[in-house]
């Protein structure tokens, strides 16, 4: 917008011409705002300003789950397959009662498993000798 | 959102008021730093220039930014300027001002306007300043509607059909709300030319 800063020039309508200074002049001196106005905007702006969108916030990290601790437990998946194992062998003979094993007990043992005293008695221990 | 990626890298004040919104809504501090001021020191010389008082127009420039931040979230770019929404805004809330002190008894009249007067020399600085009250002075006698006018159109620098837009009104009815204004000022400031600092400056 052309402004008519001098207004000099319309001397028919010097009113008119007095009303475009105080235009202008008005436009050249705004009333402003005071720092405190300032300060008072800005912290509204940051109390109504949306967060900044944060990271995706993952749920707390969970420890290792039952079996995984187990398994540590023992070793690893691999020391607890071999265990599990032994374990349904030793099951398996002890129900089967192979021949052959009996026959290689009994060698090893001199007597009959049956017989074989692995353990001392409580008894032994008490009697003395 | 459709920004360039090195938007960081550029300066704030080459923003759109309409980005700088989408900025703020974003969270960015920067943002509400800027359109503060940007718009700020404009709306506040508007609502000054409305009520003839400083502190109420304080008051209003300050709800009147709470509500665009109020608004950033929603925003939609294009569907109407930042500047002229507030505009608006800052006009309807000098409305409601102006009714209320009208249902109150009247309070000193002779409150004239703070008008800074800057670097200038003390005696053409109280010239100033006494023309500048005798313009608001004559503002204030106006009706509101032709005060925003002619407020929007020689002081703020709006177009007709902006000052439509802030209004709420056809652009036939800012003319004619504008001449009407120009008519009355120039009667109310007649006879004061000698008193306004014109009679021997040239």
């Amino acid at each position: 917008m052309a402004m008519k800063i001098d207004g000099q020039q319309g001397r028919d309508a010097p009113e008119r011409d007095a009303l475009d200074d105080l235009f202008a002049e008005a436009r050249r001196t705004p009333p402003l705002p005071s720092e405190t106005l300032m300060a008072r905007i800005l912290a509204d702006a940051k109390e109504m300003q949306p967060r900044a969108a944060l990271p995706i916030s993952m749920p707390p990290a969970r420890g290792p789950g039952f079996w995984m601790r187990l398994s540590g437990l023992f070793g690893g998946a691999g020391a607890l397959a071999g265990m599990g194992t032994a374990a349904a062998a030793g099951l398996f003979i002890g129900f089967a009662q192979p021949v052959d094993l009996s026959v290689l007990g009994d060698a090893v043992l001199g007597a009959p498993l049956e017989t074989v005293e692995l353990m001392p008695s409580v008894d032994t221990l008490l009697g003395g000798n | 959102m459709d920004m360039p990626r090195d938007m960081q890298a550029e300066t704030l004040d080459d923003q759109t008021d309409a980005v700088l919104m989408a900025r703020y809504a974003a969270g960015d501090p920067a943002a509400a730093r800027a359109l503060t001021q940007r718009l700020v020191p404009r709306a506040m010389g508007y609502a000054a220039r409305l009520l003839g008082d400083g502190a109420e127009a304080e008051d209003v420039t300050q709800e009147a930014m709470l509500r665009l931040w109020r608004a950033a979230p929603g925003w939609r770019a294009g569907e109407a300027q930042v500047a002229t929404w507030l505009y608006r805004v800052v006009t309807n809330l000098c409305t409601d001002r102006l009714r209320a002190r009208m249902r109150r008894p009247a309070s000193a009249l002779d409150d004239a306007p703070e008008v800074p007067d800057g670097d200038r020399g003390a005696v053409a600085g109280m010239i100033e300043a006494d023309r500048m009250a005798a313009l608001q002075a004559a503002l204030d006698a106006l009706p509101d509607r032709q005060r925003q006018a002619v407020v929007l159109r020689h002081i703020e620098g709006f177009t007709n059909p902006e000052i439509a837009v802030v209004m709420d009104i056809g652009v036939e009815a800012v003319e004619s709300l504008t001449a009407r204004a120009k008519r009355a000022l120039t009667a109310l400031l007649a006879g004061r030319r000698e008193e306004l600092g014109y009679g021997d400056e040239d």
